[in-house]
């Protein structure tokens, strides 16, 4: 019986014990990341305000893979303005094959990520900007302080609304305060959008970090924001004029490279013509994902001589070639240079001889395309057939805009991935002669041709320095450049309308494969859009490879934007809805 | 009562009596002896009988008894509950010991539940019991994929990668986020059992109702799997048990091209698409590896291999099992030990996993019989080296290497040089797709094996308890136990700097990752097990704590080797950091009580009712405790007055339940808490325009949800047991239904919400239906015994609800490369797949122009079915194309003895359940990279003149119309019926093995997957994959033949 005592006795002490600390034994702290509350001091601040300014790349391991919603807009800009196509072979990535025949649907998945993205980007902004509130509120920062991290806050809002509207135009406006579950699509946002880039006009020039937006940068953006969303050249023009004599977000002096090569050597990234490039790290830990991964598809094919070795995808349309044909150092406006196609290498085996075009061309074309016989960076002359993935499906040309040096290899690129795609090219968002450009657009609209005439020709003449052509080995011309400048009078600059459609070649010539062709049409009308986009399909069409490609393609008006993603039309419980047109 | 008992005994005795006077003086004597269990020591209360009198004893609590028989003949014959009967005939002996061995089926089977044991016929819930026996007869060497087809209710989806663990699924699903059961060791939960030899397990239950396993309260939602291991028994006996063998991979796909039927394809490709042959200027237009694309039979280059790429990565594999156990026992003590080494080879090249594990067991009485403390401990330590052969996913070396790699592409180049693409290609380097263009992009996966051979994976893992068990008084004991895992791991993975191929590595890296983590429970319960007359109660209490998830590691990457030596491997060799990071997790804590009180009455009508209550830290404290009951009961029909007239049935026992389970494995332990955090890969950047390092950023990364709760099940159970035909036939009947309620989803939000991590909430809803049946026979005629057994399985998974104003969810099975084929919809089961019907071909211009506006339509491709008449074929017009889930899955054992002969055999199947053959992506339609294709593609593809035929045109398009959508064409027929062994065994006659002191020594020959009656293409019709999005066939590593021969010796 003493013996039954002492184990009910230990017995009741076991569950006496266990009865005791009940509460506290369920109350398990998570490890590894931070309570919002950790996070009110500058260096909480200062991260997110990290954070936000990283998705200026378009890309996260959050989504996709990247070249859905990379800032290059290589899909969305270049191959939707027909500057380039899909490149690699027919069934890859074949979400691409709609969105360049003018055929995708809401349900395109590249469109969904395209949308994530950017809105994963303002609600960064609005995060920060409560944080900083709640921080200002508990005294743990200056109102200067809290001013910069707002301003800057409101400014990227105020870009990564813009990229969205260049996409869809019927967006929904979020900023703090905004209830994600009521939000609709149904007001015109452009002001919203316009009073939060003009925040940055409060910028200093001087942010001290060249990856930050500065005065500068605000002043084109928020011209960009007038041309584009509301046509107001007069409004935009003071800014660009003040935006030309601007610095780099660290306050160095911006301007013309003498060479136009130069300008996309990753030494250069942060150049004197780049007026705000998005900054690409490579072996930063990241496993590349800082490491311009949105454009790791865009090399040419062919491994151990060629750069990057994947993933042929991005190969320029014949049409975009041959708009490079000059015909006494000037394009061919009236678009006859289709009549003259600049010769290439299809269907013509590697070890057959090839004699590249002799004619006059742009000698901007062989720093935008790659194309047999002409050298590549370092590379050697680009051998033709077996630097493309599939020929018959995607044509003779390699891009080489963000292409990497052979010697650059393992320094700029990254070796912590699949690829050596991955580089610190960050892509020039802005760059000085966009900038001289959009302020001869603005000059033309408004009627100052002579103005307009002579950026042009700034843009011209530095094109001309045969200092910055491509040399073959022995350091002649690669090829028959002839570039000279507009004629003081006379056409073009003798109507409005003209110095239009000259403006307009320049971008194409100057800016051709860097993301903004498609959103240039967009911006120059709906009808100049479809008949340019059309005009450029009914030519790519009669290639032997552009049955396959382009089969039967055109545009329309509706092709002026892009569909609302109906993942979220779904997802938004009837609040938002799908464009007019789609 | 004990009057009535004695009343009978006096009746008895005089009845003994009054028969045995008339043989007073005949042969008549007095037989003694010790009757003992098999391991236990002696037996009291065990029946002996003289056989066919009436005449009887009953052994006394040390297990002896005292009979007087009539003669010479007279047969004893000793029973007891629990164990098999036993016949002795007398003759001369005057003394007859006899052990009496354990019952291993039937009514009176010892069944291990929750806490605590029954015996079968007292169970009230649907509880299923594997034989230990069955968990080794296929020679898979881990639990999850031996318990295919053994238990009815139990599905079970395995792979043929060496060790690999098979998905295990109770009675369909009930969650969308985890529906692996809770694996109960030696009252340790875990979530890995692929660690425990199932040579060292002595018995498996499975908890399938509610009745049986809400005892296991919020984690018994979908099922709970009792193991207990080995333990010691009286004497000493030591046993050996070897195997070794062969797995052979077979022939591989059958329907895939050589290399000059390849060269054939290409030009009948550029045929079809009207490719011209001549450039404008009237040259040849030249193919890069065939020279002029006009050429109907293209020729080869001089260094063509003929590459079958699937014999290439495989080989016969060897596989060898050893085990050593033993066991010692006294009155007071009892150990078991036992020792277990598996080498087994993957059929894919330089693939192994080789296990060692240990166990001790040991127990001890002392205080008079009234505590017994004991342990249980195994380690298992586990070396393997997968290479990057998962079981499905593209990149695979069985997807890429099968399905992807041009025959033309000589594995080793071995002619004179030749300048490549990517390389100068001299004899002895490795073939690849960087000697021409056009080759595809697929890797030498032969290269990338052979080179990865030093890389390796290694896992220590301990999983043990520790208890104490005190009597406290007659029928009511204490039981404390503490138990827990501990496991520490390590992977090393070097990559290569590549030549070969098309796609290069351009920097070697070295990737080391390295982690421990642990969990431990405390149970302590208190146990009544109570007969007052016809009334047996069986009362279970307890406390219990736990906690798990513990877990922290580090995984770092760098790059740029200076030499690729092995010896050379260590981090810092490296010169640059690609990736350097180190894991954290949240464990969870679980504080718990119950009860579950067990009553029956004349053994004919039982009750049970079961309360759990579980506190979870995953839960905020609003909802931080769960309450699960359950009810259940059982009325044995067959002793009913009435059915006395019934004698075909032995025994039948009707049963039913009802109760409520929970789950929380669906929710992150952080689910409750908003947070913010930021990874180089999300949030970092350059912003002061670094080129190789970025600046630290942060982003929200998780949206809390402070207010989600228990994920609770209701279950419904009917069945019926009974034994039929002198207890030859046993079934086992249950119909269930089990619907989840408060189910666990994050609903995707909008994008404008922005991407941090979603929280779970108690939202969705779904529910399954099913039978599960079991049939078994067991016979004995002459020499000849036979024992069959039937098991069916069947569940029928129904989604109700998602999100409010969400129907669907769509997620992808590794068809990535056109979307998602499977969609999770109300109203449809989970996982099922949706796309568009084909319903042909177009077969030419005027068809396309008279059908509903297609994107891409032409003669030759795929024509949708305009199901909502629109006119045209738009997203609404997809619709359920297949279901992977199975109408029923079966297995069939049957075992036949002759004389020292064993034959047996066990088959599964699995009937009704559609799959989506993703490799005909790859191989069917030319533009899905330049992979290999498919003889289907090549002779029986659509052309004007072969109008008949489902396989598409031959074209270079990839269009809506083609291969960019999800459409039935992948969708066959995935039932099957595989003969997973067939066993011959021959015992040695024991006079001939006693004689060198051996009990017994046997030896077999068995052939596992011998054969796989089937109807599908591919090459294993067995997938498993995430429940949301199974039965995609992206690169299935096959079950494959072995050949297997086998010794098992006891002394």
């Amino acid at each position: 019986m003493k013996k039954k005592n002492i184990f009910l006795i230990f017995t009741f002490a076991v569950l006496a014990i266990l009865g005791s600390c009940k509460e506290d034994f369920l109350k398990v702290a998570p490890t590894g990341s931070l309570d919002q509350s950790l996070l009110q001091t500058k260096q909480g601040l200062d991260a997110l305000l990290v954070g936000a300014y990283s998705m200026i790349d378009g890309v996260s391991s959050q989504f996709g893979s990247g070249w859905e919603s990379t800032a290059s807009n290589w899909v969305w800009g270049s191959i939707r303005g027909m500057e380039a196509n899909k490149g690699t072979d027919a069934g890859d990535q074949p979400d691409i094959n709609p969105i360049q025949t003018y055929t995708e649907t809401s349900t395109n998945p590249y469109l969904n990520v395209k949308w994530r993205e950017i809105f994963e980007a303002v609600s960064r902004c609005n995060n920060l900007i409560t944080i900083t509130q709640q921080t200002l509120d508990n005294g743990k920062i200056s109102q200067a302080d809290a001013d910069s991290y707002i301003i800057q806050a409101k400014t990227l809002r105020g870009w990564y609304h813009f990229v969205a509207w260049r996409m869809w135009k019927e967006i929904p406006y979020l900023d703090e305060t905004t209830n994600v579950n009521e939000v609709k699509n149904d007001q015109d946002v452009r002001s919203l959008i316009l009073a939060d880039l003009q925040q940055g006009l409060n910028l200093p020039e001087d942010m001290g970090a060249i990856g930050k937006f500065n005065k500068t940068v605000s002043q084109v953006l928020v011209a960009q924001a007038m041309m584009q969303m509301n046509q107001d050249y007069a409004g935009a023009l003071p800014l660009l004029t003040s935006a030309i004599a601007g610095t780099k977000p660290d306050g160095e002096a911006i301007g013309l490279d003498p060479k136009y090569g130069e300008i996309f050597d990753i030494e250069n990234r942060n150049g004197i013509e780049s007026v705000y490039t998005v900054q690409y790290s490579v072996n930063d830990g990241s496993g590349a994902w800082n490491a311009g991964a949105g454009e790791v598809l865009n090399f040419p094919y062919k491994s151990g001589g060629s750069p990057g070795g994947c993933c042929g995808f991005f190969d320029p349309t014949q049409e975009f070639v041959n708009s490079f044909r000059t015909s006494n150092g000037l394009p061919l406006l009236d678009f006859s240079y289709n009549n003259d196609p600049v010769k290439n290498d299809f269907g013509i085996a590697i070890d057959a001889p090839f004699t590249a075009d002799a004619g006059e061309l742009d000698p901007r074309l062989d720093w935008t395309v790659g194309r047999r016989s002409i050298p590549y960076w370092d590379w050697g002359p680009h051998t033709g057939a077996d630097w493309i993935r599939d020929q018959t499906y995607s044509g003779p040309y390699n891009p080489k805009k963000q292409v990497y040096k052979k010697s650059q290899e393992g320094t700029y690129t990254d070796i912590s991935s699949w690829t050596s795609g991955y580089t610190a090219n960050g892509y020039r968002m802005i760059r000085y002669a966009d900038v001289l450009l959009l302020l001869a657009e603005c000059q033309i609209e408004t009627g100052d041709l002579g103005s307009a005439r002579d950026n042009i020709n700034l843009i011209r003449a530095r094109a001309a320095n045969s200092d910055g052509w491509v040399k073959n080995e022995d350091g002649t011309n690669a090829a028959n450049y002839v570039i000279n400048q507009y004629p003081a009078t006379g056409y073009p600059f003798d109507t409005q309308a003209n110095a239009r459609i000259a403006l307009r070649m320049e971008r194409k010539l100057e800016l051709g494969t860097e993301g903004h062709r498609y959103f240039d049409l967009q911006r120059w009308g709906t009808d100049y859009l479809v008949t340019e986009l059309n005009r450029a399909l009914a030519y790519e069409e009669t290639m032997p490879w552009g049955t396959a490609l382009y089969g039967g393609a055109t545009a329309g008006p509706e092709d002026a934007t892009y569909p609302i993603p109906q993942r979220q039309i779904d997802l938004s419980l009837g609040n938002i809805t799908q464009n007019t047109g789609h | 009562m004990q009057i009535f008992t004695n009343v009978r005994r006096f009746a008895l005795l005089i009845l003994s009596m009054v028969l045995s006077t008339g043989f007073l003086l005949a042969q008549e004597k007095t037989i003694t002896g010790t009757v003992t269990a098999e391991g236990e020591g002696p037996l009291p209360g065990v029946n002996v009988t003289v056989q066919g009198t009436t005449t009887g004893a009953i052994t006394d609590v040390n297990g002896t008894y005292k009979i007087t028989v009539p003669g010479p003949d007279a047969v004893l014959v000793f029973s007891s509950i629990g164990y098999q009967n036993q016949s002795v005939t007398v003759g001369s002996q005057t003394a007859i010991n006899v052990v009496m061995k354990t019952e291993v089926t039937g009514l009176s089977e010892v069944v291990v539940t929750g806490y605590t044991t029954q015996r079968r016929r007292d169970l009230t819930g649907s509880v299923g019991v594997v034989q230990p026996a069955e968990l080794t007869a296929v020679p898979t060497g881990n639990v999850s994929s031996a318990l295919q087809g053994r238990a009815s209710g139990v599905t079970v989806l395995g792979n043929g990668q060496p060790g690999a663990e098979a998905k295990v699924r109770i009675r369909g699903f009930s969650s969308f986020q985890d529906n692996d059961p809770l694996y109960i060791v030696d009252g340790v939960p875990t979530q890995d059992i692929n660690s425990l030899n199932p040579q060292d397990i002595q018995s498996l239950s499975v908890l399938k109702d509610a009745g049986a396993a809400s005892i296991y309260g919020s984690r018994a939602s979908n099922g709970v799997i009792i193991i207990t291991t080995k333990s010691g028994s009286k004497g000493v006996s030591v046993s050996y048990n070897v195997y070794t063998g062969w797995q052979d991979p077979g022939k591989g796909p059958t329907n895939l091209l050589n290399t000059q039927e390849y060269a054939d394809l290409t030009w009948l490709v550029n045929k079809n698409d009207n490719v011209p042959f001549y450039n404008p200027d009237g040259t040849q237009v030249i193919n890069p590896i065939y020279g002029w694309i006009g050429n109907a039979t293209p020729t080869l280059p001089s260094w063509a291999g003929n590459t079958n790429w699937y014999k290439a990565i495989t080989r016969v594999a060897s596989i060898t099992n050893h085990d050593v156990s033993m066991s010692a026992g006294n009155d007071n003590s009892k150990f078991y030990a036992g020792f277990g080494a598996r080498m087994q080879d993957g059929i894919v090249i330089y693939t192994y996993q080789n296990r060692y594990t240990g166990r001790i067991n040991s127990e001890f009485t002392f205080l008079g019989g009234r505590v017994k403390i004991g342990e249980n401990i195994t380690g298992t330590y586990t070396t393997s080296q997968s290479n990057g052969v998962s079981n499905l996913g593209e990149g695979s070396p069985i997807q890429m290497g099968t399905y992807r790699g041009q025959p033309i592409i000589p594995v080793k180049w071995t002619g004179p040089d030749f300048q490549g693409l990517s390389h100068l290609f001299t004899a002895g380097d490795w073939g690849g797709t960087g000697i021409v263009a056009q080759l595809g992009n697929a890797s030498n996966e032969v290269a990338d094996l052979t080179r990865a051979k030093d890389n390796f994976f290694w896992n220590l893992r301990l999983v043990g308890s520790t208890y104490l068990d005190a009597k406290l008084m007659q029928g009511l004991n204490f039981r404390s136990t503490i138990g827990g895992t501990f496991f520490s791991q390590f992977t090393q993975g070097y990559t290569f700097i590549t030549y070969e191929n098309s796609e290069n590595t351009g920097a070697n890296s070295l990737r080391i990752r390295t982690d421990y983590g642990s969990d431990w429970v405390w149970s302590n319960t208190l146990t009544l097990n109570k007969t007052f007359g016809q009334h047996k109660i069986l009362a279970v209490a307890g406390y219990e704590a736990d906690e798990y998830g513990i877990r922290r590691g580090t995984d770092g990457t760098r790059g740029n080797y200076f030499t690729d030596d092995p010896n050379y491997r260590t981090l810092d060799n490296g010169a640059t950091i690609n990736a350097l990071g180190s894991y954290y997790d949240t464990p969870t804590t679980l504080l718990s009580q119950f009860l579950r009180a067990d009553y029956s009455f004349m053994d004919k009508y039982m009750l049970s009712a079961t309360v759990r209550r579980d506190g979870s830290s995953r839960f905020g404290s609003a909802y931080r405790y769960g309450i699960f009951p359950s009810f259940s009961a059982a009325w044995r029909v067959s002793d009913e007055a009435f059915f006395q007239g019934v004698t075909f049935i032995n025994d039948l026992k009707i049963r039913g339940s009802w109760g409520t389970m929970g789950n929380q494995l669906a929710v992150s332990p952080q689910n409750q808490f908003y947070s913010y955090g930021g990874s180089a890969s999300t949030s970092f950047y350059a912003v002061n325009g670094q080129f190789s390092a970025s600046n630290q950023g942060f982003r929200p990364t998780r949206i809390g949800n402070p207010d989600a709760k228990w994920e609770t099940n209701v279950t419904t159970d009917i069945g019926f047991e009974a034994t039929v035909l002198n207890n030859k036939i046993g079934i086992k009947l249950d119909w269930y239904q089990k619907k989840t309620k408060d189910l666990l989803f994050n609903p995707e939000l909008p994008g404008i919400a922005g991407a941090a991590t979603r929280p779970y909430i108690n939202i969705a809803a779904m529910n399954n239906k099913g039978l599960d049946g079991e049939l078994s026979y067991k016979d004995q005629w002459g020499d000849l015994g036979f024992d069959g057994s039937v098991v069916l399985t069947t569940y029928k998974n129904n989604i109700d609800k998602i999100a409010n104003g969400v129907t669907f969810f769509d997620q992808s099975g590794g068809t990535t490369r056109i979307g998602t084929a499977n969609r999770n919809m109300v109203g449809h089961p989970m996982s099922a797949f949706f796309g568009y019907q084909v319903i042909g071909l177009f077969q030419s211009d005027a068809e396309v122009a008279s059908s509903p506006t297609q994107d891409g339509a032409e003669p030759g491709f795929f024509k949708y079915a305009d199901l909502d008449g629109d006119g045209a074929i738009t997203p609404a017009d997809r619709t359920f194309i297949g279901d992977p889930n199975p109408k029923f899955t079966y297995g069939f054992n049957l075992s036949f003895t002759y004389k020292n002969f064993d034959l047996s055999t066990f088959l599964y199947g699995s009937q009704g359940n559609d799959i989506f053959n993703w490799n005909r992506w790859w191989v069917d339609f030319w533009p899905s990279f330049q992979g290999q294709k498919s003889t289907d593609l090549l002779y029986n593809s659509w052309t004007p003149d072969n109008p008949n035929t489902t396989v598409p045109k031959a074209s270079n398009t990839s269009n809506f119309s083609t291969n960019t959508q999800v459409t039935s064409y992948y969708i066959e027929d995935g039932s099957y019926l595989r003969m997973r062994t067939l066993e011959l065994g021959y015992t040695l006659p024991e006079a001939t093995t006693n004689k060198v002191n051996i009990k017994s020594l046997r030896v077999y020959l068995q052939a596992v997957n011998l054969f796989t009656i089937t109807k599908y293409s591919g090459l294993d019709p067995e997938l498993g994959g995430d429940d949301r999005a199974f039965g995609s066939d992206t690169g299935n590593y096959p079950l494959v033949k072995n050949w297997i021969i086998g010794l098992s010796l006891n002394f």
